[in-house]
């Protein structure tokens, strides 16, 4: 008994290394290769491992690809797209959750359905709008379109209704407004769905590409992804760049989803077991 | 480089765009050379003399690393050398991504006023309705054009109407390693001068211990080219170039031979094949440096980059890169220009445009050309710049260069050498591609993939030509 536990226990492990090892490979290999010279790089079998590492592509990368100017153009999009999306999604999410009032129904649905409609449909409305506000090649041109999201107002909706309606009527009897409900008690108990939807948020704008490719023309407004497609288009003496160049993109996305795992999976895991 | 086909969802977005740019357009269906005075009209370069100096303009191009440092030193130079025009470089990183921006701002005071555009958007860019033909400067300028290689001003007309002023030009040559020729005992400065002597050779080199004969990369480029060598037309109504193109002529018995060996040369593991795009993109190149291969096609825009990698001695086999003119020529055609031009915006400020043109035209200069092919590796496009000191020294050094070069000054100049004008031609090389995959990679038989090709290369024309003309 002891030891069949103890078998299905290694079983257990031993797949589970291969899937992390499944999953991890691409990102290794793109360390590797990121610090080959561009010679190596023809060798087959590949290179697993360099062996004469080339850090100068980084530095290559990062004056080539513009990467300083173009990261923190990355950061400042993306905190901003993500404390506007926290913001608009919690006052949305706490009116469908708590509040009563005329065609609430309806109105959600009509949160809902912007959900099924794909970005692109609405992508030249967009920029005409950005473009008629004066707006275009800027950075609210960036930021502004997508300060709020029907997938965040759903998630954190999702989340507040399992808020008990007892502490609401507690919270009434000790004089607390909406204001200082959705502050106090709210907010604080949906904070795993809060984390989960900001990674969300800012995983989404990290990584936009054609969006800051067409609502900007100034280099200086330019993002990390845009940076990474030019870096791409470079030639055979080049790739061992690009690969440095795909690596420094990625890093802050890692860090963040390390930092934030346990909130991600939680917050995914509130809204599936309503009681 | 000239061809990069991973395109993803720009290209959707282009084909939206142009679709809505569509609708008054009226068809190319005029064979009538418009009269030099009128054309001269949409050039006023006289409000250049009368405007406030210096005029700005704003350059749009799509140039990286050291080809963007060697734009630059061309350009400051330019803005140094007189006070009328000022040149302001903006990066926008890819032909696509320049493209698609182009698309959304053309025709608002956003756009710029010369933008660099790749060689096979000539059509969308004339349906954009957007650009002053370089035709028309020419004529308002009466500029002489005689010292800019025929071919290059081939490919960029249409209707006998020049459209961009021609830029950077590349094109394909055949690459193989001298070293692997003399093992395999053949003689290592007559490299293989039609696809039927590519395949024996492969052979041979297979035989002397060469994992890989040859390596071909599935661009859709390579079948134009071939058809061009051959002087067979790629497309109907004159290439394109008398009338809209309305279907494809690909599918001829030379093009199903070539087809034929490519698919016996790689099924039989005497050939290795690579994709055109993404991260193996270069496999063809690399494999002659890691020793697995000794010869292939690519762009001689990887001149420059093969010279460096493949013949630094960092390599893993013994290489001594050669160079030569591409296999399948039969007299009948020549090869086809690749690269990007630059067009000339239209605006509603005419100094501008006489200043874009003025700057473009600067670019062509023999010179300049000089300057720019040595620094780059393009070919130069101006004939007088060939007897520079910089360019004699560049070909003297390495040989290459002067294949691509001579490749675009031999052969012949008809239909067929100036290349295909298609509205959707992404719709049509893609068409290609997946043929080139379904027999090489696949197993549908080459006359299949051709004869499927055909119907889809069609359709995708079709759907252009309707949005464009319905």
């Amino acid at each position: 008994m002891r030891a069949d536990r103890r078998w299905s226990l290694v079983a257990r492990y031993a797949l589970l290394v291969l899937l992390a090892a499944l999953v991890l490979f691409p990102i290794y290999i793109t360390v590797v290769n990121s610090l080959l010279t561009p010679a190596r790089m023809g060798n087959r079998p590949p290179a697993l491992a360099p062996s004469n590492p080339q850090w100068h592509n980084y530095s290559a990368a990062w004056s080539d690809g513009h990467l300083g100017r173009y990261l923190a153009n990355s950061f400042i999009v993306s905190i901003s797209i993500t404390v506007g999306q926290v913001i608009t999604a919690i006052l949305a999410a706490y009116a469908f959750a708590f509040l009563r009032f005329p065609l609430r129904g309806l109105l959600f649905v009509v949160f809902l359905a912007t959900l099924m409609i794909p970005g692109e449909v609405t992508f030249f409305t967009n920029v005409d709008t950005i473009r008629s506000l004066g707006w275009y090649d800027s950075y609210a041109a960036l930021i502004v379109p997508f300060l709020a999201t029907g997938f965040g107002a759903f998630l954190l909706r999702q989340s507040f209704l399992t808020v008990p309606p007892d502490l609401r009527d507690a919270a009434a009897l000790d004089g607390y407004g909406h204001w200082r409900f959705m502050a106090k008690v709210v907010v604080p108990l949906a904070r795993p769905a809060i984390g989960a939807m900001s990674l969300f948020a800012f995983l989404g704008a990290w990584n936009q590409y054609l969006w800051p490719l067409v609502a900007t023309k100034d280099e200086r407004l330019r993002t990390v992804q845009i940076g990474l497609k030019s870096l791409a288009t470079s030639q055979v003496d080049k790739i061992p760049v690009t690969y440095a160049g795909t690596v420094l993109a990625f890093v802050p996305i890692a860090i963040l989803l390390l930092l934030f795992s346990k909130q991600l999976v939680r917050g995914l895991m509130a809204g599936a077991v309503k009681g | 480089m000239h061809t990069s086909l991973g395109r993803g969802i720009t290209v959707g977005v282009i084909a939206a765009l142009v679709a809505g740019c569509g609708g008054s357009s009226k068809s190319a269906s005029s064979t009538t050379v418009p009269k030099a005075d009128t054309l001269a009209k949409q050039c006023p370069l006289d409000a250049l003399t009368k405007a406030t100096k210096p005029v700005n303009i704003v350059y749009w191009h799509a140039m990286t690393q050291a080809n963007e440092d060697t734009l630059k030193s061309l350009t400051a130079k330019y803005n140094a050398s007189q006070s009328d025009v000022h040149v302001s470089l903006v990066a926008q990183g890819s032909y696509d991504d320049s493209l698609t921006k182009f698309r959304t701002v053309a025709g608002t005071g956003d756009a710029p006023d010369l933008l660099q555009i790749e060689d096979t958007a000539t059509q969308q860019m004339i349906d954009s309705q957007s650009i002053v033909p370089a035709q028309a400067c020419i004529a308002a300028a009466n500029a002489d054009v005689s010292d800019i290689v025929p071919r290059v001003i081939q490919y960029y007309s249409v209707g006998k109407v020049l459209y961009p002023v021609p830029f950077n030009v590349s094109n394909p040559v055949f690459y193989y390693n001298k070293v692997s020729f003399r093992n395999a005992g053949l003689d290592p400065e007559k490299p293989p001068t039609t696809f039927a002597e590519v395949a024996t050779d492969a052979q041979k080199l297979k035989a002397s211990g060469v994992k890989y004969g040859f390596y071909y990369k599935r661009d859709p480029w390579v079948l134009e080219q071939f058809l061009a060598l051959n002087g067979e037309a790629y497309v109907n109504n004159g290439n394109g170039r008398v009338k809209r193109a309305t279907s494809v002529l690909f599918n001829t018995p030379a093009a199903r031979t070539l087809f034929g060996e490519l698919d016996t040369l790689v099924s039989s593991g005497v050939a290795g094949t690579n994709p055109a795009s993404g991260s193996s993109q270069y496999d063809n190149l690399l494999s002659i440096c890691s020793g697995t291969n000794a010869m292939t096609i690519d762009t001689s825009a990887a001149l420059g980059t093969a010279y460096e990698v493949l013949g630094g001695g960092g390599c893993a086999a013994k290489v001594e890169i050669g160079v030569a003119p591409l296999p399948g020529a039969n007299g009948a055609g020549g090869t086809l220009v690749g690269g990007a031009a630059n067009y000339i915006v239209k605006g509603k400020n005419s100094a501008k445009i006489a200043a874009a043109w003025k700057f473009a035209q600067y670019l062509t200069t023999p010179a300049v050309q000089s300057a720019w092919a040595a620094g780059t590796g393009y070919v130069p496009i101006s004939k007088e710049s060939v007897t520079s000191k910089a360019i004699v020294e560049l070909w003297a050094k390495r040989p290459g260069y002067k294949v691509a070069y001579d490749q675009l000054i031999t052969g012949k100049e008809n239909e067929a050498t100036a290349g295909p004008v298609i509205g959707d031609y992404q719709g049509v090389r893609k068409a290609i591609t997946d043929a080139l995959e379904s027999f090489l990679i696949g197993s549908t038989p080459p006359d299949a993939a051709i004869t499927k090709a055909v119907q889809a290369a069609n359709d995708a024309i079709k759907a252009y030509n309707d949005r464009i003309q319905g």
